[in-house]
């Protein structure tokens, strides 16, 4: 009875040891096939081809209508750094560069505001370790932003950061630190970035209930309707429109972001991709699908084709009315005959 | 480009003609006043949208110059803003501006051929599916679809809209209609809540005769003799009501001494919400803690997640576990936002119709799925 199962576990080691060079050949091929392409990439000429495309289909673009306020859920990096075998850390890395890029071509299309779910509350509950990694790198993250805001020559001049959600949850020189980067920026007007940094969407609700009540407590403001009740949100009169919605990495749910910006007329769109692979081309596929469709219905709203247009501005008395008529005034229909023959 | 109508729209709409008015009350709205997000305002379809005019709507942008949107934007804004973006036209000369929008065109033409490739491609994965996944009236068959999955929400909830009069499964009984087949599924496959949201609220309106529909529906399911006994709830005015009480009909006789056998079973409970119990119940719930603290019988410190949420879940109900939308792209309309913090969605591509393919796939998309809060 012994045989068999030593062959059988031979055969399943056998099998593991198979499974094994296999994902190792993958992940070999992969590997050469992202080094080719960055050397490609890496060709002056080719390089050069691809910044001009990029302007060209930014400016194409630009001309048309662009979503006023983008929102990005950046989910995915931990699976990156799995799938290419780096520390976590690595991942977050990579998804701060993609956010910076992605910054920078929103801002050269028109959008006015870019946010962006940083940390979530719920994500206290993660190990300690990572936190930590996260903090740390959020503050590094946010000098260089505060610096590139200020520097003439960079292209994130004169933009605004906000950092929104609930900051008592944060270590004071946190606080201070975001207060000075706030402060530096303020003036920046073209264009507002929004870190949610720990937010989630009920907390804002909540602390918007708060102060609302707050309020109607000092009678500052008698009556609280819907209108007043967003401008209160964190993110004041931007909370009430958010055109766009981008989730990467493949999951259908809002996990506590945004609810209350996008639970009316908003688009979402859910991408498969991972957060640091999510490319230009993608988000540039996604508003383009927007400004067209949103092209579209504004001229459908307007109603203007020629036709129409002149049909409306001629007054009523003179239009036929093709409704009210009398049947006597119909012309005779054809004579009646009974096959039957009766008279 | 895209025709994002079906074939039988064309025709649709026949002139001053609401067969169906009987139901529809008086203070029904004839139009909702929701604004779709522009694609899935688009996709519905309707007499505007054809081909044709899609070409036409794109081509306009070059002959608008002057009307730039987001000029317009600007100019309601604020004063400094509108100086900057009519600098654009001027920064960037007037020939490369049209050069631009030329090349803009011609980036919406591809991209609406491309779309409307996609759409047909869509439509007909959507017809094949309709083949694979048939219930054929049968709960025996739902049951036997949705046993091998590993898990299946708690509570489901689907939002519903009116199509207009003339089309196939449109008008108020077509809502109506999709609604009780909605139930009957979710009864057969074993989900003991239901919740049914439009934006204007018509079903909330017309609950006698949805509970009609429902009752006929259920017994052309499970025959007249064993019709599962359901309740439907209204939480905006806290009405609930049962089986088919205070209704008289015909096959209420019959049904009388099965129903006493299984009484306070209830299979399935519905409740309905619409839009009022969206932005508006929070604000609401605001304005009464304010009056509240106002007599001191509540304090500031004592408003609590716990409380709202306990407060909201009084109001409006639960928070749903997976979400259905049966329109060609996804459109919250306004679904009370404090209960889709976790609710999987789920819509198939280019879809327009209440069709048991979308209810079972959403379903399966919601066993494969992993939840981890935070995490």
């Amino acid at each position: 009875m012994k045989m068999p199962s030593i062959i059988q576990i031979q055969f399943v080691a056998l099998k593991r040891l198979l499974v094994e060079t296999k994902e190792q050949m993958c992940f070999a091929v992969k590997s050469i096939f992202q080094r080719v392409f960055a050397w490609v990439m890496s060709l002056s000429l080719f390089s050069w081809f691809y910044v001009n495309l990029q302007n060209i289909l930014i400016k194409a673009l630009r001309v048309g209508p662009v979503p006023e306020h983008v929102s990005f859920i950046m989910d995915g990096n931990r699976r990156y750094a799995k799938s290419r075998r780096l520390p976590v850390k690595k991942g977050h890395e990579a998804g701060g560069l993609t956010l910076l890029t992605l910054l920078y071509i929103c801002k050269r299309l028109g959008v006015k505001c870019v946010s962006a779910y940083a940390f979530s509350i719920e994500n206290f509950n993660r190990p300690k370790e990572e936190v930590d990694t996260l903090m740390n790198l959020f503050t590094v993250k946010l000098d260089e932003f505060a610096k590139r805001a200020k520097d003439y020559k960079d292209p994130l001049y004169g933009s605004k950061i906000r950092i929104v959600g609930d900051q008592s949850l944060l270590s004071p020189e946190m606080r201070k630190k975001i207060k000075k980067v706030e402060e530096i920026t303020q003036d920046g007007d073209d264009f507002t970035l929004f870190i949610c940094f720990p937010y989630t969407s009920r907390n804002d609700m909540l602390h918007t209930i708060r102060d609302s009540v707050e309020d109607h407590l000092e009678n500052k403001s008698p009556r609280i309707n819907i209108r007043k009740f967003t401008n209160k949100m964190y993110m004041g009169f931007h909370s009430n429109k958010c055109e766009l919605l981008i989730r990467t990495s493949g999951h259908r749910r809002l996990s506590d972001y945004m609810l209350w910006q996008v639970h009316e007329n908003a688009t979402i769109e859910f991408s498969d991709t991972l957060w640091p692979n999510f490319s230009f081309f993608a988000m540039y596929l996604m508003i383009l699908k927007w400004s067209f469709f949103s092209t579209i219905q504004k001229y459908n709203e307007k109603n203007h084709s020629l036709f129409e247009k002149i049909h409306e501005s001629v007054p009523s008395i003179f239009k036929k009315k093709k409704t009210a008529m009398s049947l006597y005034n119909f012309p005779n229909p054809p004579i009646s005959v009974s096959v039957t023959g009766d008279e | 480009m895209p025709t994002m109508i079906k074939k039988d729209d064309k025709a649709m709409e026949p002139p001053n003609e609401k067969p169906h008015r009987k139901i529809e009350r008086d203070d029904v709205p004839e139009s909702s006043n929701h604004i779709p997000p522009p694609e899935s305002g688009v996709l519905k379809g309707g007499k505007v949208n054809s081909k044709t005019r899609a070409l036409k709507a794109v081509t306009s942008i070059i002959a608008d110059a002057d009307e730039n949107p987001q000029k317009k934007v600007n100019n309601e804004t604020n004063g400094v803003q509108k100086q900057k973006t009519e600098d654009l036209s001027k920064r960037i000369g007037k020939f490369e501006y049209l050069f631009y929008k030329f090349l803009l065109v011609l980036l919406y033409i591809c991209f609406g051929l491309f779309r409307y490739g996609q759409y047909q491609y869509n439509k007909m994965k959507l017809r094949i599916f309709s083949i694979i996944y048939n219930h054929a009236y049968t709960p025996q068959l739902i049951r036997q679809d949705v046993i091998p999955l590993k898990k299946i929400p708690k509570r489901l909830a689907a939002i519903l809209e009116v199509k207009p009069v003339g089309d196939v499964g449109g008008g108020v009984t077509g809502l109506l209609n999709d609604a009780s087949e909605i139930v009957c599924w979710t009864v057969s496959a074993g989900i003991k809540h239901l919740m049914l949201y439009d934006y204007d609220g018509i079903l909330q309106r017309n609950v006698p005769e949805l509970r009609m529909e429902i009752h006929s529906n259920l017994a052309k399911y499970f025959g007249p003799a064993h019709v599962p006994n359901y309740a439907v709830k209204i939480p905006h005015s806290n009405k609930i009501f049962y089986n088919l009480d205070g209704i008289e009909t015909e096959t209420d006789v019959g049904n009388e001494i099965e129903a006493n056998q299984e009484k306070d079973k209830i299979a399935i409970e519905i409740s309905l919400l619409s839009n009022r119990d969206g932005r508006e119940t929070i604000v609401d719930l605001t304005k009464t803690m304010a009056e509240l603290c106002a007599v001191n019988e509540l304090s500031v410190s004592d408003i609590t997640m716990d409380l709202v949420d306990s407060e909201l879940k009084q109001l409006v109900g639960p928070e749903p576990d997976l979400l259905l939308y049966f329109g060609p792209s996804l459109d919250l309309q306004g679904f009370p936002p404090w209960h889709i913090r976790l609710t999987e969605f789920y819509w198939e591509k280019d879809n327009n119709e209440v069709i048991y393919s979308v209810f079972i796939r959403g379903l399966r998309q919601y066993a494969g799925c992993k939840v981890n809060v935070g995490k």
